[in-house]
């Protein structure tokens, strides 16, 4: 398990790493207009939406094919317990992948300037609001997408497009804060909102289905 | 399975049917709206004659679009009025005496040009682009309440898990497909028309499109899983979380702003409204049809497997 988590969080950190070059490479031709921070939030998410699907993926491959699924299914061990583990899990992952893409991305495009006048500091909130929906939906998507053919294509297929309500709400809210300013807030919590109506429905029906799913 | 085909036709009679009607009532009878206005120098006959106006004009370079209208031009202190003949950067040529060809021209500098006023004739510019309403909306209306019976359908299929449900669920997206394929092609061609532009990633769009694809992931779904069981209850829980979506697309272009038209209450009257109901009936009665017609499809085709097993077993 130990050796896992270390494997885990090195291809996940590795993986947005590399998107940080795409993007520095994507950006080159950018003018001298060009302010990276306009665009933050939206290269951000970009990042933590696929490194998400890579480190899902990677987690229920593990279990499938070392069958600790079916031990885990086996032991006396409730599902929504089950459920909720590895949602936390996920999460967990996420976040710190998070944690450390925020200041790798800032040193690469910022170059030391600030990134912006706004509230910062609310820019976690979105992180974890954004971080347990995809967590929460993804589990499940990849708990389907490890027993098909072809299984990182079918997350993508069926992750990206469910994901589009939260990662529109989610974009706006750092958008807002990093734009900061009093109109900016209340773009935020708009954002904001739809970003916890999204996670309350969508880890309720994922809750609800997860049980049926894992047995089949 | 015989009555499902009975219906089937008598679905498809209907639905041609009325949507032949829609059809025609949609090109002879439904009225269509004006988008912006078209100015002539005199009047002509035309169902679509708003009257008279007058523009007033402050600088030369607006005149050029009144070549042939009465104006009074004011330069110079002056009062010149007669029919405009031509405009250009430096001069402005006038007929002072309106009607004959041979009539003594002005030219006046410019320069001097100080103010003018424009009359003649105006008419509303029928927004012939508007008619596909009628096969939009409600073609795209069917594609959220189809997908809304499969949801459902999903739903049983997860708590009583008898095939036929997962059967039923799956047709159902079948002709959601249909549905969200024709809503595009008549959309994507009423944006053209409208808006000038094949695509725009506006709020109702971009949620419809996500839409789409979720319908196609459905399918890429079915296809990647091997075991019946195991796709069956895949598919219905995708289905399910798919469904999210619809509410999303139906309400957004109320909840933001948003370039997408909407049918505000009474906003349709008269002829408009029984041909878009009557369209809208069609449209229900055509994708029941292909519903039941794909139901029976599939009945047949299990009847021959179990005929084949039972021959060979």
């Amino acid at each position: 398990m130990e050796l896992r988590t270390k494997e885990m969080l090195m291809s996940m950190g590795l993986y947005s790493l590399l998107t940080m070059v795409v993007y520095f490479v994507a950006l080159s031709q950018a003018g001298a207009g060009f302010d990276v921070r306009d665009i933050a939030a939206g290269l951000l998410w970009l990042a933590f939406i696929f490194t998400s699907m890579l480190g899902l993926n990677r987690s229920l491959v593990h279990e499938k094919d070392q069958g600790c699924l079916e031990a885990l299914l086996l032991s006396p061990v409730d599902r929504p317990v089950i459920f909720f583990a590895k949602v936390i899990g996920n999460l967990i992952f996420l976040l710190i992948v998070e944690a450390l893409t925020l200041p790798v991305f800032a040193f690469l495009f910022l170059q030391g300037e600030a990134l912006s006048s706004g509230a910062l500091l609310l820019v976690p909130l979105v992180l974890i609001a954004g971080s347990v929906g995809i967590a929460g939906v993804g589990t499940l998507l990849a708990t389907m997408s490890v027993n098909t053919s072809g299984k990182d294509f079918v997350l993508a297929m069926l992750f990206i497009p469910l994901m589009y309500p939260l990662l529109l709400g989610a974009v706006t809210a750092t958008g807002a804060a990093i734009a900061g300013g009093p109109e900016a807030m209340s773009a935020f919590w708009t954002g904001m909102a739809w970003v916890v109506g999204y996670d309350v429905i969508m880890l309720l029906a994922s809750y609800g289905l997860y049980e049926f799913i894992v047995g089949a | 399975m015989q009555s499902g085909i009975r219906r089937a036709t008598i679905a498809l009679v209907v639905g041609g049917v009325l949507t032949l009607v829609a059809f025609i009532g949609t090109f002879f009878w439904a009225a269509v709206p004006n988008f912006g206005f078209v100015r002539v120098p005199e009047q002509v006959e035309s169902v679509r004659y708003v009257g008279p106006f007058q523009q007033e004009v402050d600088e030369p370079r607006y005149l050029t679009s009144y070549v042939d209208h009465t104006v009074t031009v004011v330069a110079d202190g002056e009062e010149y009025e007669g029919r405009l003949v031509e405009v250009s950067e430096e001069s402005i040529v006038i007929a002072t005496d309106t009607g004959d060809a041979g009539a003594p021209q002005t030219t006046i500098d410019a320069a001097d040009f100080e103010s003018a006023t424009v009359t003649g004739f105006e008419y509303g510019r029928a927004d012939w682009g508007q008619k596909i309403f009628y096969f939009h909306v409600p073609v795209a209306e069917i594609s959220f309440l189809v997908f809304g019976f499969a949801a459902f359908y999903s739903l049983r299929f997860i708590m009583t898990r008898k095939r036929e449900y997962d059967m039923k669920a799956r047709i159902s997206m079948e002709v959601t497909l249909t549905f969200v394929t024709l809503t595009m092609i008549t959309g994507i061609l009423w944006t053209k028309a409208a808006w000038g532009v094949w695509w725009d990633w506006e709020p109702r769009l971009t949620t419809y499109f996500i839409l789409t694809l979720l319908v196609v992931a459905y399918f890429v779904l079915r296809n990647a899983v091997e075991d019946e069981e195991r796709r069956a209850l895949y598919a219905a829980a995708f289905c399910i979380l798919a469904f999210v979506d619809v509410p999303i697309s139906f309400f957004i272009t109320r909840l933001i702003p948003s370039n997408h038209p909407v049918i505000e209450r009474g906003g349709l009257e008269g002829p408009m409204l029984v041909t878009f109901i009557v369209a809208q009936i069609g449209m229900i009665a055509l994708g029941y049809a292909i519903y039941q017609l794909r139901m029976g499809e599939m009945l047949l085709k299990d009847r021959l497997e179990t005929a084949k097993t039972r021959l060979e077993g």
